[in-house]
């Protein structure tokens, strides 16, 4: 048999010296390891089998050939690039597969590597911080390191005569000192990269929080257009529900006739006649879901948060509305509606998040002294004596708008860019908005305030009117007047009418401000008295006394009422009790105020908006008096100020009116 | 570049509390952690014994080269060093040739080159050798069977 001479055959690298130092490159242990292989298949599986010797015996002998390469050294075998347990751990182990992975570096990288210019190599930090770690475990690795620097010195010491001793003693302190001043320096340049380093993440951080807000502000963008389609597609979806409810409806009512029609059909002229006269009603019935539309409570779906991420006190937005004075202005929520009106008798409607300019109100004779803005539903009062009501979602508004011609009117300056200046509102954009008049009041209205279905308003005539909103019907006369006369008839007390201590200033309003929750109204007089309505007595059920000028402000939460007043001051009371819970002045008349759940902000007769943050307790400014006063320019007065969540619009006494967050 | 230190003192494990203080210190800065930091505890860990640690230390080393480039001088070393401890010689030779193409001069990178062929041939002989062992072995089976079968026949 062929066992014997294939025995023989089989190299035994291990006996023969030659081999054992003979020496294989990576590529040849592959090679080899896979021939081992094939050797070992061939030798366990066709035992006998006289095919499979030639294969084995060519196997072999690449064996061997391998294993006898001439002579080869160490130095040669050194050129290896790794070993075999490497090999074969890094080819078979999944764990050490995944973290090669991990601890990947990419080629490019390693060919970029830069001139080092560090103060410390790394390896310094490590150890200048090390020490610090260790203080608990001082026996340890501390000791241990400082062994080779010490024990030369230690040696001599032991070994050198007592004169010299305490030199050597001297000279290791200096040289444990240098070592220490040598860390301290590596720890101070540690600290100082440290700081650098935190400072480009901040940069680093700052550059991302700017980005992400810009991508906030597209989205709310792209947002707000989206529910403008929304809306409009709601809007159609209505019409064409009601359309075809009413086709059904007609359907359903002439069923004999639709079937005749459909006997008949054959018949010429009796067939035509008679669908004739099914889709003659068609365009009257078509006709009327305009006439019968309700007016639509719109809200909006989405609440822009943007302006919540900027800097407190930084500009949103600055645009010139008017040409003149702004007296009223109020807007429905952050990046809403906004609608301004000005002593030139105009009244606009603003998209505060394009900045763009929606409409004109048409109507009022005389300039608009008071407006309020609630959910799509605006109420001005006008020195013409009358109180219009507008629903806004009936505008015709793209928010787009770019069919819109540029505006001639205004000159832009203040925008940021071009393509934020004002367009000019097409004609009849506002047309279908005016919902109805109330005309009941003799003299200019200079206070509204509605909640729900119930407005009131205030008025030079000294009454305060209130209203039913659904039937648009006066409810009830408050006779300001009289109600002082009686509460001093029954009290004698201090809440009469008296003339203010200041000489009275002739423009202040008589009702300054109202504002109405269900039964309880709050209003402010130009004697600088507030008191507190009861509407379903029509009585007067508590007056707050301490103004000494006329109120032209007020607003009540469930807890205080606060009221600001053209003697400077601005008050905080607490409606549980009736009392003063606090006060601040300012240096000028408060011509208007506010406040949401933070801040209180107060136009008072300055540039910039006085803004009382209730959280921090922190009084400081905000508007275009700080950042123009920088440029040199001199913004004008401010004459009216809201807020809501955080987001201020003012208008000033020249006709611009800026947005701020706070 | 003189400040490194030699690959004896990698062979040199802190004792656990030390570890742990440079890991607590590690974990403690989160995701804003300083090079220093990441460094420390990545250089505790490749000095350490186990294997588990070694490969985290290198993951780390690697993460200090990516991330800041004024360090990947510095880091070389360490990813070759590191290597050279986990015996992956081929990844520890790539690395530490590449910083001796920087700086030829560099003694701790010459130490270590010279550590890294001294390891490759001993290891190349012994795996040389358990190779041949088990060829020996498998001879030996091969050869019992065809003569107990040749026997049979």
């Amino acid at each position: 048999m062929a066992d014997p001479g294939h025995r023989n055959a089989f190299p035994d690298p291990p006996s023969s010296p030659e081999d054992e130092s003979s020496v294989i490159s990576t590529r040849g242990l592959e090679a080899f390891g896979r021939k081992v292989t094939t050797t070992a298949s061939h030798l366990m599986a066709p035992l006998g089998d006289p095919t499979g010797h030639p294969h084995y015996q060519t196997a072999m002998s690449e064996v061997s050939k391998q294993l006898r390469r001439p002579a080869l050294q160490r130095s040669v075998f050194s050129m290896a690039r790794t070993t075999p347990t490497d090999l074969v751990r890094s080819k078979l182990s999944s764990k050490e597969i995944q973290s090669r992975a991990l601890s990947y570096v990419p080629d490019e990288m390693l060919k970029n590597i830069p001139e080092d210019d560090n103060a410390y190599s790394l390896f310094q930090g490590f150890q200048a911080s090390f020490p610090e770690f260790v203080d608990d475990t001082k026996d340890g690795k501390k000791h241990r390191r400082r062994v080779s620097r010490g024990r030369k010195l230690l040696e001599e010491t032991h070994t050198a005569p007592d004169s010299p001793h305490a030199v050597h003693k001297l000279r290791k302190e200096k040289a444990a000192m240098m070592h220490q001043l040598e860390m301290m320096s590596i720890r101070k340049n540690m600290a100082s990269s440290e700081i650098r380093e935190i400072d480009n993440k901040l940069a680093n951080l700052a550059g991302m929080r700017r980005i992400i807000l810009e991508r906030l502000g597209g989205l709310e963008q792209e947002e707000a257009l989206l529910e403008h389609e929304i809306i409009e597609v709601e809007s159609r979806l209505e019409d064409a529900q009601e359309l075809a409810d009413e086709v059904e409806s007609i359907a359903l009512q002439t069923p004999t006739k639709s079937d005749d029609d459909d006997v008949e059909s054959e018949g010429g002229d009796t067939a035509g006649f008679m669908s004739q006269s099914i889709y003659e009603k068609l365009p009257s019935v078509s006709g009327t879901p305009s006439r019968t539309k309700k007016p639509r409570n719109v809200r909006r779906k989405s609440m822009p948060i943007r302006h919540e991420h900027f800097e407190p006190g930084s500009m949103i937005r600055s645009m010139r509305a008017h040409q003149d004075s702004i007296t009223a202005l109020d807007f429905d929520a952050p990046f809403g509606l906004m609608v301004s009106a000005a002593m030139d008798d105009s009244v606009r409607v603003w998209d505060l998040n394009a900045g763009r300019c929606i409409g004109m109100l048409e109507g009022h004779t005389a300039s608009v002294r008071t407006l309020q803005v609630e959910d799509n539903i605006l109420a001005t009062g006008s020195m013409d004596a009358t109180i219009r009501l507008w629903d806004l979602s009936k505008a015709h508004y793209d928010p787009q708008g770019s069919q819109f011609g540029k505006d001639d009117e205004d000159d832009g300056i203040a925008f940021e860019n071009p393509e934020d200046q004002p367009v000019d509102p097409p004609a009849g954009s506002m047309a279908d908005c005016p919902l109805f008049t109330l005309n009941s009041h003799l003299a200019e209205i200079t206070a509204l305030h509605f909640r729900g279905n119930v407005l009131v308003s205030g008025s030079a005539d000294k009454t305060i009117r209130q209203w039913d909103l659904e039937r648009g019907r006066c409810v009830q006369t408050l006779d300001v007047m009289w109600a002082a006369a009686q509460s001093s008839a029954l009290s004698a007390g201090d809440s009469t009418w008296r003339p203010t201590s200041h000489p009275t200033d002739p423009s202040a309003d008589f009702v300054g401000a109202l504002q109405v929750f269900e039964s309880a109204l709050a209003c402010g007089t130009a004697d600088g008295m507030v008191r507190l309505w009861d509407l379903r007595s029509g009585q007067v059920h508590r007056s707050l006394v301490g103004h000494t000028g006329p109120v032209t402000c007020l607003q009540f939460d469930d807890v205080h009422l606060v009221t600001a007043s053209l003697d400077r001051s601005y008050r905080i009371w607490d409606l549980r009790n009736g009392t003063l819970s606090d006060a601040w002045a300012y240096t000028n008349p408060i011509t208007s105020m506010m406040f949401d759940t933070r801040r209180i902000v107060c136009a008072a007769g300055e540039d910039v908006v006085k803004v009382y943050d209730k959280l921090d307790g922190r009084h400081w400014d905000c508007g275009a008096g700080i950042t123009e006063a920088e440029e040199g320019k001199t913004p004008a007065v401010v004459e009216r100020v809201r807020i809501r969540d955080g987001y201020m619009v003012e208008g000033r006494r020249d006709g611009m009116v800026g947005v701020w967050t706070c | 570049m003189a400040q490194l230190p030699y690959a004896i003192d990698a062979e040199t494990p802190l004792n656990p509390a030390e570890l742990e203080v440079l890991r607590a210190q590690y974990e403690k800065e989160g995701d804003m952690v300083g090079v220093q930091t990441k460094f420390n505890y990545a250089w505790g860990l490749v000095k350490s014994n186990t294997r588990t640690d070694q490969h985290l230390g290198l993951m780390l080393l690697s993460e200090i080269f990516r991330t800041s480039p004024e360090r990947r001088r510095e880091c070389l070393y360490y990813l070759a060093l590191g290597n050279y401890k986990l015996a992956s010689y081929a990844q520890a030779r790539k690395y530490n040739e590449l910083l001796l193409d920087i700086e030829p001069h560099n003694l701790q990178a010459a130490n270590l080159q010279a550590m890294i062929d001294d390891k490759v041939a001993k290891e190349g002989l012994m795996g040389v050798a358990i190779a041949s062992g088990v060829v020996v072995a498998a001879g030996l089976v091969g050869g019992v069977l065809f003569r107990s079968l040749g026997r049979k026949r």
